[in-house]
């Protein structure tokens, strides 16, 4: 049934678009009817309320997340559904014709936002579980958002609309860590189960967080001291979202919260305390403000806070009265201050205008919003006989019973007083005083417009003429709720002369009193240097200011655009963490075997290190080129002294074709290289280069003691030649046992030369190929047969891999000298013109042959890449070949394009 | 049947950028290629997700050598579930590149390039085996830059510079700790090293390689301080690229970190890392949303969230806890899709305004609701806004880290989070509510644009709207991950 | 012999990240050249015999014996290639920069981070 509900709500809302833009002028009315429904089903089941009765309503969510969506209705949730409920119905019609100017387009948005919030607002106050509730809470502040910044064109609605979000999302985020606190702690989420183990919560080692992260949520939503200031910036909504969320509703939710949780504070020693302290000083400093603002909508939304302030300190006091009087002072509240927001709506409507000394003589134009202004501001008041004067009884009666003490007493009177004050202001103001400041409006009072305020402000009258319905159905098992036990609820008008009386009649001396100089006091306050230092909206536009600051400067800090330092980082920072590893493992390094010294493998290994020295320390980039290219070579001397001739035939030819490739690239180049590094960098970077060379030194010295059984290598020996049947291990492993990592490395240089020619290659519309060129006779003569004999050869390696040193990688980079030959003697176009097909394409079908070689194996269920053989007399065919071929036409294909590229590049 | 829909999701697309590489001057032949190559990927993948979602494992040693021996690829839940995001992460790519690729890039390589690039992230997901897995990263790069520099601008080549210099020192890192691993056990495929190291004490070379394959992989996905190749290339790359990217690169990164770390060592690691990566997680998450907060360029702010991303995951997996392995993987799920369409995001806005820049931009809310609407999703998302997928990622990190008794690594997370807030906050406010500079109508966005940012955005809702589903699988694949393979 | 080795090793690889530290892009580019061969190396000296004899099964033989450790040399081999390859992607990167920037320090190269710094004012690129 309360799945259902929100269902509905939320169907509701989603089809509210289509709805206003077909219902046109009618929208509002029409919307009405799915709160007005909501409404009259709630009402339906109050005989189940007064009972005491609470209904249950669940699925399963995602049970492994601990996510059961169950919803729980009792006295304090229906209290609220009835208020949203009902107000949204009047915010809906209201809207309707409020917005009566605005386009099709943004009617359909409001509408649907407006009931999204409802929905939502709806799931916030009947969810059982924490995590659903969370869910409701934050959909209410994204919403809140969406609403404030309607009108996004205005930069100061989208001001307003952030500093909200970032307030109530920051008290959102202390409210999730709170839940899972709480999760932590008790092992449940269900809200029902944390009341009731309440004890138990409180006397956890998390309880200080968890009540930190509860009440910053709360503080945050229902802005409370010091998160008061984006509440008066949220009036920047259109007038009916500021009724419903910034006053009857949404605001309420922090206090929702708070009363939920009023067992748990209430069991640690300064729990009320803090919510004593924070709603004093919140009602206070929002008494002051609302008697300073200007603006119709800001006196209501500093009363607002204020009015809040009274109910976070009526939880935090003792007692069932206090109880009592949170849950009338929040219907009260709702229900006049929802009044007075629509009338300050319509005044705004009809006269464009906010500022209160502004205003006047509007009795005249807008007779009803008057009448119903005066009524709903007798409330706020709490004059008899309206329901405002009821729970301002029943306020004074929990602060003369509460164990607090009496300074909270006097801040009350005062605040209340201030209200009084604030309540004959604006009604005062703009309808009576000042005949004749304004002289016509531009709209007049529309039913929709006129209805909402006068049904409100008439229900604040009504319902305490007759309180006994609201009492027993509403107010009683709310506060029972609440107070957790049984209580009696007497709801009179007249209790006769009791203490409280008194104090009320002193409230209305010194709030006529305040309604009659209001113009000094006003003025004075305004002028008052004071509010100054709590002007939060300043410091909040510091802290972003600063906060966009220090981004920026961290900005600059860490990504400033300079490689080097990148790279230095990067390294520090990785042999710190190699360091630290090491530290934490409390290891040292193995001692090696010294094994013997071979004199000749020795000299190439110093010749190495010599070169790499050298090329370290050499000036120019040709000689650093060449060193390089020295240590390339020694390390391929130094592959062919260990039992490695296909790593030094590899190495070679690929040192050979680095140094055709980057001659081509020096030739376009400068090779004077003028330092690009300080002295002091420099010795930064020896420094880290040194300390990364004796780190290495140190764990491959621990790396000459390690050994294993080699079982890997020593099955691939064993197998290459009976079941791969090849001679060459090296080769065997390379395109069958590992043959998948060759196809991927071969996809990386089919990949490479991709990016080559995009890089390097002709664009559309540019001149496609350089001239002929013009070389040495001799040179152009022998080309062809050097060109023959190099391809014949590469495929004589490409062929022989499999027993001998060799291999389609190899064969590849043959191939591609033989091209280079022709380019070296005929030029770029002429080599081109050889090949026939384009680089990129031969790239294509290397790596189509390749793939497709791994096929054949599969069709009787074996993996991918097990390949097939055919043993003739006189030869061996297999798949391997057709592998390995592929691999070679990549290779071909891909040092090509780079050829062709780097040398038409640098040619350029 | 088994053994092709295992093979699928990385030999399809690299037939298929093989054929493209062919066709090289017919951008529609190449663009049919490549979007029946991604479908087909993308099918596979998610066959192969329903038949190891439950927890089974599918096995295939690659030229049916016996297994430590053979390279062998295994999905498993973990495995299967990435590959089947980056089906989904593919297929929204193709769609948004009809809009955003035109014949020129296409007769450039767009189509093997993000072909390759898709084969070698899935080739990382699915494979069995430490070297194989660093040859698909450096696939990965390789292809990247490709396509970075797929205009030749002046700073995609500068951007690439940087990416490639930091990245190749990454990949040098992977490979010189594989080698210090080898030394010690001889051995490559991930269940036998779980084996063997387990067998074995402890030596300077297991912690050197297992440091240094954390170092390399970490600079991989982008965590603090080896994360500056991102916010240098990121942003200069045509959008589709980027967003691919965006969503996959720096997580295939984090998964290597996931799947080295845990399946060599167990889910403790090695001595000291659960610590190391804490804070390598912490200084993530908050300087980068940090710097965040100050970019006014879109694709660059999204590049810092992107990296602040990934330390939220990185919190996941320093809290050597199953339920944090399994936070961290939902995590990655999530922040793929939501990562990449935020760039979808960017591009579209681009396409409406001529620029990336929040200060000039503006007006998308009024002009193109329905756009709104979907990018909203996202954003609200990457926010940590319930119900979106961002929330339930966010929630279960700091619940596994509530859970491990930490304190100041979930409270980094929350004011990382705030940070977060402030910025997407400021991003709707200035992207989409603010009147364009100089007042002008946001221009149409293609439709092929819109459906892809609608097709991420419906998965996110569906992960927000149903978190259990995920949150199960990822559990399965955290007990996959720390199982190391069962056969 | 090994420790020579480990030296050769760590000094190569110390000299190569000395140049990939300079702000000049070719000396960065030759310094990841030198630091692949180096890193070979290590993954050479990583193999779990040490034999001067190739990996060759000889004619009439059936299996290997007594002659380096093949695994290493093959994942080596692997390793070149994918070095070469990305040495010849930086040289092209590096030649497109020069031709864009005019400039080989990666210092005054700006293109990239430029593009969206916050502290400039917005510009539409094309």
């Amino acid at each position: 049934m309360l799945i259902w509900l929100i269902l509905i709500a939320f169907l509701g809302s989603c089809l509210a678009g289509p709805v206003s833009r077909a219902a046109d002028r009618w929208a509002g009315w029409l919307l009405a009817l799915l709160p007005a429904g909501l409404f009259v089903t709630l009402i339906k089941i109050s005989p189940v309320m007064e009972r005491g009765w609470v209904l249950g309503d669940g699925l399963n969510w995602a049970p492994y997340l601990d996510l059961y969506l169950t919803f729980r209705l009792d006295g304090f949730s229906f209290l609220m559904t009835l208020l949203i409920t009902g107000v949204g119905t009047l915010v809906v019609i209201y809207s309707g014709a409020y917005l009566s100017e605005k386009s099709l387009k943004d009617r359909g948005r409001f509408f649907t936002l407006i009931l999204l919030f409802m929905t939502a607002m709806l799931g916030a106050v009947l969810a059982d579980n924490l995590i659903v509730m969370l869910v409701f809470w934050e959909a209410t502040s994204i919403l809140s958002f969406l609403l404030i910044g309607f009108d996004g064109r205005s930069a100061r609605a989208r001001r307003s609309a952030l500093m909200s979000l970032y307030t109530t999302a920051a008290g959102g985020l202390a409210l999730l860590a709170a839940i899972l606190l709480i999760g932590q702690a008790l092992g449940t989420y269900s809200l029902g189960e944390v009341r009731a183990r309440a004890d138990e919560l409180a006397a956890s080692p998390l309880i200080v967080p968890i009540l930190a992260g509860l009440m910053i949520g709360a503080f945050t939503k229902s802005a409370q001291f010091p998160f008061h200031f984006w509440l008066p910036n949220a009036m920047q909504a259109p007038t009916p979202a500021s009724a419903f969320l910034h006053s009857a509703t949404m605001v309420k939710l922090g206090i929702y919260l708070l009363a939920r949780f009023e067992p748990v504070i209430a069991a640690v020693p300064y729990g009320r305390w803090v919510l004593v302290t924070v709603g004093g000083a919140t009602m206070l400093i929002a008494a002051f403000q609302a008697l300073r603002a200007e603006g119709f909508k800001t006196a209501l939304a500093y009363s607002t806070i204020a009015s809040l302030g009274i109910l976070v300190t009526l939880i935090g006091l003792t007692g069932p009265a206090a109880s009592v009087a949170m849950v009338g002072f929040l219907f009260a509240h709702a229900l006049y201050k929802a009044a007075l927001f629509f009338c300050a709506g319509s005044v705004l409507h009809a006269t464009g205008l906010q500022n209160l000394r502004a205003l006047g003589g509007l009795i005249r134009l807008l007779p009803l919003t008057g009448v119903a202004t005066v009524l709903a501001s007798l409330s706020m008041a709490g004059l008899p006989p309206f329901f405002g004067f009821i729970s301002k009884e029943f306020l004074f009666q929990a602060q003369l019973e509460s164990t607090s003490a009496l300074v909270s007493l006097a801040v009350i009177v005062l605040v209340n007083a201030a209200m009084v004050g604030v309540a004959a202001v604006i009604t005062l103001r703009p309808f009576f005083m000042g005949r004749g400041k304004i002289s016509e409006v531009k709209h007049g009072e529309t039913p929709g417009l006129v209805m909402p305020p006068l049904v409100l402000a008439l229900a604040g009258l009504f319902l305490s003429l007759d309180p006994a319905w609201v009492s027993s159905n509403v107010l009683r098992p709310a506060a029972v709720a609440v107070y957790g036990e049984a209580i009696e609820v007497k709801v009179h008008l007249w209790h006769g002369i009791t203490p409280m009386l008194m104090l009320s009649f002193v409230v209305v001396i010194i709030g006529a009193l305040i309604a009659w100089y209001w113009k000094s006091i006003h003025l004075r306050l305004r002028k008052s240097r004071v509010f100054e230092v709590v002007d939060f909206d300043r410091y909040f536009e510091t802290t972003l200011e600063t906060l966009h600051l220090l981004s920026a400067r961290l900005t600059g800090l860490v990504q400033h655009g300079d490689l080097r330092t990148y790279l230095w980082v990067v390294f520090a920072a990785v042999t710190a963490l190699l360091l630290f590893a090491w530290n934490a493992a409390g290891l040292m390094p193995r001692l090696p075997q010294v094994d013997a010294l071979r004199p000749a493998p020795a000299v190439v290994a110093l010749v190495g290190m010599a070169g790499a020295l050298a090329a370290a320390r050499a000036r120019g980039l040709l000689t650093a080129m060449i060193a390089t290219g020295l240590v390339g070579f020694a390390v391929a001397v130094g592959f062919m002294f260990n039992g490695a001739p296909d790593l030094a035939l590899t190495q070679f030819t690929v040192e050979a074709l680095i140094v055709v490739l980057l001659t081509a690239l020096l030739l376009a180049v400068p090779l004077a290289a003028p330092p690009t590094r300080t002295n002091t960098e420099r010795r930064f970077d020896a420094l880290i280069a040194t300390v990364i060379g004796v780190v290495l030194f140190v764990a491959l010295v621990d790396m000459t003691s390690a050994s294993h059984g080699g079982a890997i290598s020593t099955f691939m020996g064993n197998q290459s030649y009976l079941a791969a049947k090849g001679h060459n291990v090296v080769n065997v492993i390379l395109v069958d046992f590992r043959g998948f990592d060759t196809l991927g490395e071969t996809v990386v240089i089919a990949m490479s030369a991709v990016l080559a020619w995009s890089l390097l290659g002709p664009r559309l519309r540019e001149q496609v190929w350089s001239h002929e060129r013009r070389s040495p006779f001799i040179l152009q003569l022998t080309a062809p047969v050097f060109f023959w004999l190099l391809l014949i050869t590469s495929l004589w390696i490409l062929l022989r891999g499999h027993d001998q040193p060799g291999g389609g990688f190899i064969g590849g980079l043959v191939a591609a000298l033989a091209f280079a030959m022709i380019a070296l003697a005929h030029g770029l176009e002429r080599a081109r013109r050889t090949l026939r097909i384009h680089p990129v394409v031969v790239v294509g079908i290397g790596m189509f042959l390749a793939l497709l070689s791994g096929f054949p194996g599969m069709q009787d269920g074996s993996a991918y890449l097990t390949h097939l053989w055919y043993e003739g007399d006189a030869l061996k065919l297999s798949t391997t070949m057709v592998f390995d071929l592929g691999v070679y036409i990549v290779v071909l294909g891909g040092v090509l394009a780079f050829l062709f590229g780097l040398q038409r590049g640098a040619e350029k | 049947m088994d053994g092709l829909a295992l093979i699928a999701p990385v030999i399809v697309p690299l037939l298929g950028a093989a054929i493209a590489a062919m066709l090289r001057e017919r951008p529609i032949a190449q663009r049919t290629v490549m979007e029946i190559s991604v479908v087909t990927m993308a099918l596979a993948s998610l066959l192969l997700f329903l038949k190891v979602k439950d927890g089974y494992e599918l096995i295939m040693a690659f030229g049916s050598w016996i297994r430590p021996v053979a390279i062998s690829f295994r999905a498993d839940a973990l495995g299967a579930t990435l590959s089947l995001v980056t089906g989904l992460i593919g297929a929204a790519g193709m769609i948004y590149a009809r809009a955003d690729v035109a014949a020129r890039r296409r007769r450039s390589g767009f189509d093997p390039l993000f072909l390759s690039l898709l084969a070698a992230v899935n080739g990382a997901f699915l494979t069995g085996d430490l070297f194989n897995m660093y040859v698909w990263f450096e696939l990965m790069l390789v292809c990247a830059l490709g396509l970075i520099t797929l205009d030749r601008r002046k700073a995609q080549i500068d951007g690439a510079v940087r990416y490639a210099a930091l990245s190749m020192m990454g990949a040098t890192f992977i490979l010189v700790g594989i080698a210090f691993i080898v030394a010690e056990v001889g051995t490559l495929e991930f269940r036998d090293l779980r084996l063997t190291l387990a067998a074995r004490d402890l030596s300077l070379s297991i912690v050197t390689g297992g440091a240094l394959m954390l170092a390399g992989f970490a600079l991989k996905a982008g965590l603090f301080p080896l994360f500056f190749w991102l916010p240098a290339s990121y942003h200069t790359a045509p959008i589709v690229a980027s967003a691919v990217f965006a969503g996959l690169l720096t997580k295939a990164g984090f998964y290597a970190c996931l799947r080295v770390l845990v399946t060599l060592f167990g889910m403790d690691m090695l001595p000291g890392f659960p610590v190391a990566i804490g804070v390598i997680a912490g200084l993530t998450m908050v300087v980068c949303a940090g710097c965040a907060l100050a970019q006014t360029d879109l694709r660059r702010l999204f590049s810092f969230h992107i990296i602040a991303q990934v330390g939220y995951m990185a919190m996941g997996l320093s809290l050597a806890s199953l339920i944090g392995l399994q936070a961290a993987i939902f995590y990655i799920v999530h922040s793929i899709i939501v990562q990449t369409n935020l760039f979808f995001a960017a591009g579209a806005i681009y396409r409406a305004d001529g620029s990336f820049d929040l200060r000039t931009a503006g007006g998308i809310s009024r002009s193109q609701p329905l756009l709104a609407g979907m990018v909203a999703v996202p954003i609200l998302s990457l926010s940590g806004i319930p119900p979106f997928s961002g929330f339930w990622a966010k929630l279960t990190v700091l619940r596994a880290g509530f859970e491990q008794g930490m304190m100041w690594l979930p409270a980094a997370a929350l004011f990382a989070g705030l940070l977060t807030i402030i910025s997407m906050g400021s991003v709707w406010a200035n992207g989409f509510w603010k009147s364009r500079a100089g007042g002008r109508i946001a221009r149409p966005v293609p439709t092929s644009m819109f459906w892809a940012i609608a097709t991420l955005s419906a998965a996110t809702l569906a992960i927000g709207l149903f978190p259990g589903f995920l949150w199960e699988v990822a559990g399965i694949a955290a007990h996959a991950l720390e199982l190391g393979g069962t056969r | 012999m090994n420790l020579v080795y480990a030296l050769m090793a760590s000094v190569i690889v110390a000299c190569s990240i000395y140049m990939i530290l300079s702000r000049n892009l070719v000396r960065l580019l030759l310094g990841m050249s030198m630091l692949a061969t180096g890193v070979n190396i290590v993954i050479f000296m990583s193999g779990n015999t040490q034999s001067p004899r190739p990996p060759l099964i000889e004619e009439g033989a059936i299996v290997l014996t007594d002659a380096a450790d093949p695994l290493p040399q093959a994942l080596i081999l692997t390793a070149i290639v994918i070095g070469f390859a990305l040495t010849l992607v930086l040289a092209t990167l590096t030649l497109r920069a020069w031709r864009a920037e005019r400039t080989l320090n990666t210092g005054q190269m700006r293109g990239a981070e430029d593009l969206g710094d916050p502290t400039r004012p917005g510009k539409r690129e094309g």
